[in-house]
């Protein structure tokens, strides 16, 4: 009897310290996270301006923000663009990315160097990355113009023509993020074990047949992993439109961020703008859900 | 017991470190560094605009011993920065930058001093049509700084090309003219900022303001689908399809390099001399050479305001007073400023070395002021994404229009 009582003594100390252990965690978590989510939730119902709350406490609206905000035909095309977007650039990027780690991962001599490389750029700023592409595509100056030229091929204002725009900004996130996904899945290939390679070959299996019975299975956890984050970064995209099309022409590359950042921030309308962050925050997670349930299992 | 210790230290931290992060730190906020000199912190519009102030402010330094801190941001950033610094009781800037179309926002919240009743008063050497927005019931809440405003840049060779020289474009008739002609020969005509929706209704302004209309009327109520706007539309249409949207820097690439003809630029973008390819000249508001004059120049002016909750007021006005003195101002000129002062602009040896200046005070005297309203930024944000949806096909001139009107009329009823 004396034993169990301390045996379960011994055990709630062993709660209480790990309790302890993780109690720092949990309200630098609840300060930094739960409260501005919250926050955002409660100025969302309330018609708060940044400037006439200098004079005049907000009022509550109830839904009328996302009333509004749902009934904007921009607000809808925005979502549409950031759908669109995401879409295209995680398939794109994990193509590119997996087939840049399936290919360096092959080489026999100058992976470090390949790996080096393919990472630079991923590594820069995205408002070098903007201004660099920016550059690149200048009517005036831009080297992809001059090169078209000399080729008497078109040219294009390519950020400015509402036909390539979008595309436009769908290729260089791509170039930018493909690196991320090569980093990835070039790491999970590395624990591919060996022996697996070896007894399909014995077993005469071809590449592709390597490819989708020993390769994707054994790295189809850092896949999920690597689509999950793409399509959360891929669907708060701001800065590359912001610099480079500012979301036209004709609202044709606006993304969620990009409206909120329009009709929310710059205005100082921060009701409306929280309710388009609740929005958005709701459209991850629905998106995002397959991946966490993925992940929980 | 060692767990517990332990526990009780990490507890002890944590609550450490929340408190720091909490608390005054009253010796920061003194103002006053540890060699008795003052601080100061001034936000500023980027670029030549705070490039010229900057040189002015050592000699005031040294003369108050004070440390000016100074913190250059984009239009949009000064913006939003301005406001957040409005929401602290002790605020972080003695000094701001402000557009004129922020007067209205700035001056209801109470986010500007009265600069009247901390001494300071606008002298008459400063072109009067500047100083329009800078009243509230009589009291100075800003004082006109940089004098930018709307200028029509120009190739010269094109426009010679064309027939025209500068001072022969008397009409926007002309313009049109030169910009297919332009076209014609295998150049862009006009370029105009596509880039957000601020640039769209600003570069089309002028024209507007040419065709004798307005995007308010005097009860500041919009009137984006008057006959007049309309008109102007049509026009910008025609003018525009002569060329392409660009941002800033590639548009006065293109004007200078001669790869366009023209296009809406600001005085501090490009300083014209007798050897460079291109110009620039005051748009003199006519629609066609026959039509009445209007006023027809925007003004960009970048103000010098003081923020109401600023910790060195008094020291604020006195760095104010001395920026705005005639001959400071005046000293800025060869560094690319662009004072809104008679003095410094109708200067015999200012216009011989740089002759454009005759061009900028004659804008600068019929200027126009963007619409003194709170909501001008989302005002703006609505007009300019029809104008882009306008521009690009996406609707027609009258449809972009009306739905413009529609919304602004929603957002003015409040």
């Amino acid at each position: 009897m004396n034993k169990k009582r301390k045996v379960s003594g011994a055990e709630l100390q062993t709660k209480r310290f790990s309790m302890a252990m993780i109690t720092p965690t949990i309200i630098v978590l609840a300060v930094m996270t739960a409260y501005p989510l919250i926050f955002t939730l409660v100025y969302s119902f309330t018609d708060y301006n940044l400037l006439s709350a200098l004079n005049s406490a907000p009022e509550v609206t109830g839904f009328k923000n996302y009333i509004d905000l749902l009934s904007d035909s921009y607000f809808q095309q925005s979502v549409w663009n950031t759908v669109k977007f995401t879409l295209l650039t995680v398939v794109l990027e994990m193509l590119v990315g997996f087939g840049l780690a399936l290919f360096v991962n092959s080489l026999k001599k100058g992976q470090k160097v390949m790996r080096t490389l393919l990472l630079l750029p991923y590594l820069l700023p995205t408002v070098t990355v903007a201004l660099i592409w920016r550059m690149m595509l200048s009517p005036n100056y831009g080297i992809v113009n001059q090169v078209l030229e000399a080729l008497h091929l078109p040219v294009y204002n390519w950020f400015s023509d509402i036909h390539t725009a979008f595309g436009m900004l769908v290729l260089i996130d791509v170039w930018q993020c493909a690196p991320f996904v090569f980093l990835l899945l070039y790491a999970a290939l590395q624990s591919v074990p060996q022996g697996q390679y070896e007894a399909a070959r014995m077993d005469g299996a071809g590449p592709l047949k390597i490819l989708f019975y020993v390769t994707i299975p054994n790295i189809k956890s850092s896949l999920a992993l690597c689509a999950l984050l793409r399509t959360i970064d891929s669907f708060r995209l701001f800065d590359k439109v912001n610099l480079l099309t500012g979301g036209g022409p004709a609202n044709s590359t606006a993304t969620i961020t990009q409206y909120l950042y329009n009709y929310g921030i710059k205005t100082f309308d921060f009701g409306l703008g929280s309710a388009g962050a609740i929005v958005m925050t709701v459209i991850v997670l629905i998106l995002s859900s397959f991946y966490i349930k993925r992940a929980i299992k | 017991m060692k767990r517990k210790l332990l526990t009780l230290v990490l507890a002890g931290a944590m609550v450490c470190s929340l408190a720091a992060c909490g608390g005054n730190n009253n010796s920061e906020s003194s103002e006053t560094s540890a060699d008795g000199r003052t601080q100061m912190s001034i936000a500023l519009r980027g670029g030549v605009y705070a490039d010229v102030l900057k040189e002015c402010l050592p000699a005031f330094e040294e003369e108050h011993n004070v440390t000016i801190d100074v913190q250059e941001l984009s239009e949009e950033d000064l913006h939003t920065s301005v406001a957040l610094n409005a929401t602290s009781a002790e605020g972080a800037y003695d000094l701001c930058m402000v557009d004129g179309s922020w007067m209205a926002e700035f001056t209801d919240a109470g986010v500007l001093a009265n600069l009247t009743e901390l001494g300071y008063e606008l002298d008459e050497d400063i072109i009067e049509a500047t100083t329009s927005i800078c009243y509230v019931d009589d009291n100075v809440y800003l004082a006109p700084y940089y004098g930018n405003v709307t200028v029509l840049m120009l190739n010269k060779a094109i426009v010679e090309e064309a027939g025209y020289t500068a001072d022969t474009v008397d009409s926007l008739e002309a313009v049109l003219d030169i910009c297919q002609q332009a076209q014609a020969n295998g150049k862009k005509g006009f370029i105009y900022r596509g880039d957000n929706q601020n640039n769209l209704v600003v570069d089309f302004l002028p024209i507007l303001l040419s065709y004798g209309g307005w995007v308010v009327d005097e009860n500041n109520q919009p009137t984006v689908n008057s006959e007049e706007f309309v008109n102007a539309m049509n026009y910008y249409m025609e003018l525009i399809a002569t060329g392409e949207a660009q941002v800033k820097d590639d548009l006065v690439a293109s004007v200078d390099s001669g790869a366009a003809a023209m296009g809406i630029a600001w005085p501090g973008w490009y300083t014209p001399t007798a050897d460079t390819p291109a110009d620039y000249i005051a748009l003199n508001g006519k629609a066609t050479p026959d039509a009445e004059a209007n006023n027809a120049n925007v003004y960009g002016i970048w103000c010098l305001g003081i923020p109401s909750n600023s910790q060195n007021k008094e020291l604020a006005a006195e760095l104010l007073a001395y920026l705005m003195d005639p001959e400071v101002q005046y000293g800025t000129v060869a560094s690319g400023g662009v004072p809104c002062r008679y003095s410094s602009l109708q200067d015999e040896e200012v216009l011989a070395q740089y002759p454009q200046y005759e061009v900028v005070c004659q804008a600068l005297e019929s200027g126009v002021y963007r619409p003194v309203i709170a909501e001008w930024t989302e005002f703006y944000t609505t007009l300019g994404s029809e104008m882009d949806n306008i521009i690009n096909g996406a609707k027609t001139v009258e449809e972009g229009l009306n739905d413009a009107q529609a919304a602004l009329e929603e957002l003015m009823a409040g």
